[in-house]
């Protein structure tokens, strides 16, 4: 696992172009102003106290307000009652508020927050308001692109409330977390563009993390990608997530994503 | 006498007229936009340009970050208006070079030339056509990248307007 990292990370770091459209974590800059997104995220992860598959379902609509402003909306359906089940959404928004590029970089920051709610039974310590709990986040987004390479790093604090109206959040459990993420990426293909309909090919990792800031339980997870973008308009992310580490109960840490987007520009002025 | 006011009046109304109709257009404009390595962020800043109001066409080289942009015939589009484009997409321009038809750059005192009631600084000699077009190049915030405007401060402390950022004024040169 080790030298896989090491390996993969020298390949990206080697790399000749880079991305910055990372799949389990967003970066500094916005969505087009007037632009608007819609993606399909699917995620099956395998449960680890119970046998089988815990699969979710998040329709996103992303909406590029002005060139620093965007906002974005889920939906979270999930399988857990063995049906597939709305259970919540959520309300995102980021704001730019800093950008100083040149010809062949870039480092951009910005603010972002989300309120989450979710009516599904509370059942691991890790806090995850994007489909288990109720709650919100805040935190800062930095974006670096340093010889056409992209690292990407965010803070934030994110605290769960009940999921209202039948699920309370435990007491023993701690409420909020500290949350951190560092992601990379790279162009694969082309090496030369020609035209805007080549598909591109982009290969990311990531590395999310998370401590309970009540008793300093934590996890960190890895999460390598494949993205591939067609058309210059549409995606499709292919990711798989492993947990590196952890010292919190969680219910299901190991699994697949798969993203589908497409992206209309100029819909509004 | 009232009559030959008249008539002055109205061949000065002509003739401004005539000068408004003839008020010059950039034919072409080529901008190199920064930090960005996708398809489709250039795809976004395509996309913008295109849905500017004036705009004919516009023609990417993805590898460069290029996009030549021409205009319709009679639109007036300025500058700030490409800019506003690229910056809505979420980028910036690093470069900006404008070709004008020479015979529209007639240049008043203090190297200004008005165009579409923004006034353009040249910022070196004399204007030097070819083939009766010329291409300037704009060199004020936000049309050059952040680090070379900062240079460009002090390159240009004694041109008084230049620090001002008065988004109608443009301060150009010629590029052969």
């Amino acid at each position: 696992m080790r030298k896989f990292l090491i390996a993969f990370s020298f390949f990206l770091i080697q790399g000749i172009s880079a991305q910055e459209l990372f799949v389990v974590t967003d970066p500094a800059s916005n969505v087009p102003a007037g632009s608007l997104g819609i993606r399909l995220g699917q995620s099956i992860f395998k449960e680890q106290m119970k046998s089988g598959y815990s699969y979710h379902l998040m329709p996103e609509v992303t909406w590029g307000i002005n060139k620093n402003l965007m906002v974005r909306t889920s939906m979270f359906v999930s399988n857990r009652s063995n049906q597939l089940v709305t259970e919540g959404a959520s309300f995102y928004t980021k704001y730019r508020f800093l950008s100083t590029d040149d010809l062949h970089s870039h480092f951009r920051m910005a603010a972002f927050g989300r309120y989450s709610f979710n009516n599904a039974d509370i059942h691991q310590e890790q806090i995850e308001i994007m489909g288990h709990n109720t709650g919100f986040e805040t935190g800062i987004v930095a974006t670096q692109l340093i010889k056409k390479v992209a690292i990407s790093a965010s803070v934030s604090f994110e605290k769960a409330f009940d999921n209202k109206p039948d699920y309370r959040f435990p007491t023993t459990q701690s409420d909020n977390a500290t949350n951190y993420t560092v992601s990379l990426g790279r162009l694969m293909y082309p090496k030369k563009y020609t035209n805007f309909k080549q598909t591109n090919i982009n290969t990311m990792l990531e590395f999310v993390g998370q401590t309970l800031n009540e008793n300093g339980k934590s996890y960190l997870d890895i999460v390598p990608s494949i993205q591939f973008i067609v058309n210059s308009q549409a995606r499709i992310d292919v990711a798989y997530r492993q947990e590196l580490y952890s010292s919190m109960l969680r219910s299901a840490p190991n699994g697949f994503y798969l993203n589908l987007e497409y992206n209309f520009f100029n819909v509004s002025k | 006498m009232k009559n030959i006011n008249l008539k002055f009046i109205g061949i000065a109304c002509l003739f401004l007229i005539t000068s408004i109709k003839s008020y010059s257009q950039i034919s072409k404009a080529e901008i190199i936009a920064t930090g960005l390595t996708c398809s489709m962020c250039s795809n976004a800043i395509n996309k913008q340009l295109k849905a500017t109001v004036g705009v004919d066409s516009v023609s990417t080289d993805l590898n460069t970050n290029t996009f030549t942009v021409y205009f319709k015939k009679e639109s007036k589009i300025m500058p700030r208006v490409l800019k506003e484009g690229v910056e809505k997409a979420g980028f910036f321009i690093g470069s900006l070079v404008i070709t004008v038809p020479t015979e529209n750059l007639k240049i008043e005192g203090d190297k200004t030339i008005s165009l579409n009631g923004s006034t353009f600084v040249l910022l070196n000699e004399e204007l030097k056509n070819s083939n009766g077009e010329t291409k300037l190049k704009v060199y004020d915030k936000g049309y050059v990248t952040q680090k070379e405007h900062k240079k460009l401060l002090k390159t240009f402390s004694k041109t008084a307007s230049y620090p001002l950022d008065n988004e109608d004024d443009y301060h150009i040169k010629t590029v052969i």
